[in-house]
C-alpha cells in the first residue's frame, strides 16, 4: 500500500498525538493570493499518527515550521488512491475548517475538479 | 523494600444481548501485573466475575482496561477511589485508545507497553512525584522482556463453566505489520512485527496450568519462518489452543494441526470459493473455524450482507460471530467516518460491535442493526451458540483423550458458572 509520489511534494515529519514520531505527504500552493496546504495520509509510511488524528496540531506545526499564518491557511486532508481492491481506500480530499463548533461543518468534500484547480495553481 | 498493597482491577462491562456468555480471565492485567516490582502485593478483581469492594485497604490503584466498553466504568471506579484519597493509575488498551478522556479521571495515565517500566512510575509515586501522563507510546521495550504473565493472580474458580475450565489467554508476539481498516492494532502495538524468543514462548506455555489456551497475537500470519518454527516448538507440549488467522500455507496448516490447533477465528469477507476452500483447507487439517463476519462496511449493500449469510450456510463454519463495522479511534475507519460527518454516537458503552453508532452507505442505521440481529439468528437457527460450541469442545476432549492429556470437568464445580449457581430450568 505503497502511496504515489505524486501526491505530494515533501515528507513532512511531525509529533502525533503524545509526541508519537509521525509522518505525511505535503503539498502547499498559493491560490489568489491565499495558502493552501494539502496533507497526505502514508498509511503504512506512517509510523504514528494519522492525519486525520492528528488535525489541527499537525497544521499548526505545518504553518510553524514554513512560516504561515494558522488563521489565514487553507487546510486539506487527502487519504490517497493505493490501487486497493477495498472501496475505502479510495482517493478522497476533503477541506477542514478547524475553527467550525457544528462537528458536521468541519470537513467539506472536495471534488476532483475542485482539486485539480488547486494544485494547478 | 516495604511492601506496597495495589488493587487491580479489570472493569466490567455489558455483555452483547442474546449471546452465550464466556468470561476468559482477561490477559492484560496478568501481563502488566509481571512487570511490577516483587515488593507490591496484589489484590486483583475482575469485575465481569465478582463484585468490586472500594472499602478493601489499598496504597495504590491500577485499572486495566481492553475494551472501549469498559472505559466509562473504569472512569467511574477512578473517580471514587480519588473521592476516597487513593491514587489511581491507569493502562492497557482501550486507555491508549480513549487517552484524552481518561486522563481526566485518574492520577496517571500510562500510555504503551509496561515491561521495565512499572518500577520507575511506582518510585514516583511513592516520593509523591506522579507524572500524570508516562508516555512510551511508539518505544516499545526489548520483547526478550516480556516475561509470563501473573496467573497466580485468577481466581481459577471464577473462570469455569459448569465444571470446565475456560482457556488461558497467552501471547507468542506483539505489533502487527497488517493495518486493517477497522483495526487499532497498528496505533496500540506498532507495525512491526515483535516475535517473542521461542525458547521463552515454549517455557512460558509450558508452565500454565492449563492444556487449553488462546494464543490471542492479532495474527499468526506474520512471517512463514517463525510460524514454522513456533508450531514444532510448541507441539511437544501437546497444548490445543484457539488462534487467529493461520497463513494460508499446506505446510504450515499441517504444522499448526499437528501443534494443537484446536479452532481459528477467520474473516469472511466475501461469498468466493477462495474462502470455501480456506475453511475446507483448515478442516482437512483437524482445525475447526469460527467465521467473523463484519457487516456494514461501505462496500456492502443490504443484498451483500443477505447473500454473505446465506453463504455461511455453504461452508460449514463450525460458529460465526457477527459484528458491526464500528469506528474505534485511531483506525483508518473512525478518521474515514468522521470527516464524512457518519458517526453519531460517541457514547463508549454503545462501542461493543453489536450496535450501530454510524450512518452506513447503503441503508439506514436501524436496517444495518436489523441485518445484524437477523444474521445472528438465522446461523444459530437449527442449533443454538451453545450447541455448537459444545460439539468444538467433544473435538477437543476426544483429541485430549487420545493423547493422554484429557482432565476430566471438575465436579465440585458442576453447579457453578463464572462463580454463581447454575440455575437449572427442569420441567416437570
Amino acid at each position: 500500500m505503497k502511496v504515489s509520489t505524486d501526491y505530494y511534494d515533501e515528507l513532512f515529519d511531525f509529533k502525533g498525538q503524545w509526541d508519537m514520531p509521525s509522518r505525511c505527504g505535503l503539498k502547499i500552493r498559493n491560490v489568489k493570493g491565499t495558502p493552501v496546504i494539502i496533507v497526505t495520509e502514508l498509511y503504512q509510511e506512517n509510523p504514528g499518527t494519522s492525519v486525520t488524528y492528528a488535525g489541527e496540531s499537525l497544521a499548526r506545526q505545518i504553518c510553524d515550521a514554513k512560516g504561515l499564518d494558522h488563521d489565514t491557511v487553507r487546510y486539506i486532508e487527502c487519504t490517497p488512491d493505493t490501487n486497493s481492491k477495498l472501496s475505502f481506500y479510495d482517493e478522497e480530499f476533503y477541506e477542514v475548517d478547524f475553527k467550525a463548533t457544528d462537528p458536521a461543518k468541519k470537513y467539506t468534500r472536495l471534488s476532483p475538479e475542485q482539486i485539480d484547480e488547486i494544485k494547478q495553481s | 523494600m516495604e511492601t506496597i498493597k495495589m488493587k487491580l482491577i479489570y472493569p466490567r462491562w455489558q455483555k452483547l444481548r442474546g449471546q452465550t456468555t464466556f468470561n476468559l480471565p482477561p490477559h492484560g492485567p496478568v501481563a502488566f501485573a509481571a512487570t511490577l516490582p516483587e515488593w507490591v502485593d496484589i489484590d486483583f478483581v475482575d469485575e465481569n466475575v465478582e463484585d468490586l469492594n472500594f472499602d478493601d485497604p489499598c496504597d495504590i490503584v491500577a485499572i486495566s482496561m481492553m475494551l472501549s466498553t469498559q472505559v466509562k466504568r473504569g472512569w467511574a471506579i477512578a473517580d471514587e477511589y480519588r473521592r476516597r484519597g487513593i491514587k489511581v493509575i491507569a493502562g492497557g488498551i482501550s486507555t491508549m485508545l480513549h487517552a484524552e478522556d481518561t486522563v481526566n479521571h485518574v492520577d496517571s495515565v500510562f500510555l504503551g507497553e509496561s515491561e521495565g517500566r512499572m518500577e520507575e512510575v511506582l518510585n514516583d509515586w511513592k516520593e509523591g512525584k506522579l507524572r500524570k501522563i508516562y508516555n512510551y507510546m511508539g518505544q516499545q521495550p526489548p520483547i526478550e522482556l516480556v516475561g509470563p504473565c501473573r496467573r497466580d493472580l485468577y481466581k481459577r474458580e471464577l473462570y469455569n463453566h459448569k465444571g470446565v475450565q475456560m482457556v488461558d489467554l497467552f501471547h507468542a508476539s506483539r505489533g502487527c505489520r497488517f493495518s486493517c481498516y477497522p483495526c487499532a492494532v497498528s496505533y496500540l502495538g506498532g507495525r512491526i512485527f515483535r516475535p517473542r524468543p521461542i525458547d521463552k514462548v515454549v517455557e512460558d506455555m509450558a508452565g500454565i496450568d492449563n492444556n487449553r489456551l488462546f494464543i490471542v497475537d492479532n495474527s499468526l500470519a506474520q512471517n512463514k519462518e517463525w510460524e514454522k518454527e513456533l508450531f514444532r516448538a510448541i507441539a511437544p507440549l501437546k497444548k490445543k489452543w484457539i488462534s487467529h488467522t493461520i497463513e494460508d500455507d499446506p505446510e504450515i496448516l499441517d504444522l499448526a494441526g499437528k501443534a494443537g490447533a484446536w479452532y481459528v477465528y477467520q474473516a469472511v469477507y466475501d461469498t468466493s470459493d477462495y474462502i470455501k476452500e480456506r475453511i475446507k483447507r483448515y478442516h482437512d487439517n483437524g482445525i475447526g473455524v469460527e467465521g467473523t463476519i463484519l457487516l456494514g462496511l461501505d462496500n456492502q449493500t443490504e443484498d451483500d450482507i443477505k447473500r454473505l449469510i446465506d453463504f455461511l450456510g455453504e461452508i460449514d463454519l463450525d460458529l460465526a460471530e457477527f459484528t458491526v463495522m464500528t469506528p474505534f479511534p485511531h483506525t483508518k475507519g473512525y478518521d474515514d467516518l468522521l470527516r464524512q460527518g457518519r458517526i453519531f454516537d460517541f457514547d463508549w458503552d454503545h462501542y461493543n460491535a453489536g450496535q450501530v453508532v454510524f450512518q452506513p452507505k447503503h441503508m439506514s442505521p436501524e436496517r444495518l442493526q436489523e441485518l445484524y440481529d437477523y444474521a445472528w439468528k438465522s446461523f444459530y437457527a437449527d442449533e443454538s451458540q451453545e450447541q455448537k460450541m459444545f460439539r468444538l469442545f467433544c473435538n477437543v476432549a476426544l483429541r485430549e483423550m487420545q493423547e493422554g492429556t484429557y482432565r476430566p470437568r471438575d465436579r465440585r464445580l458442576a453447579n457453578k458458572s463464572f462463580g454463581r449457581e447454575v440455575v437449572r430450568n427442569i420441567k416437570k
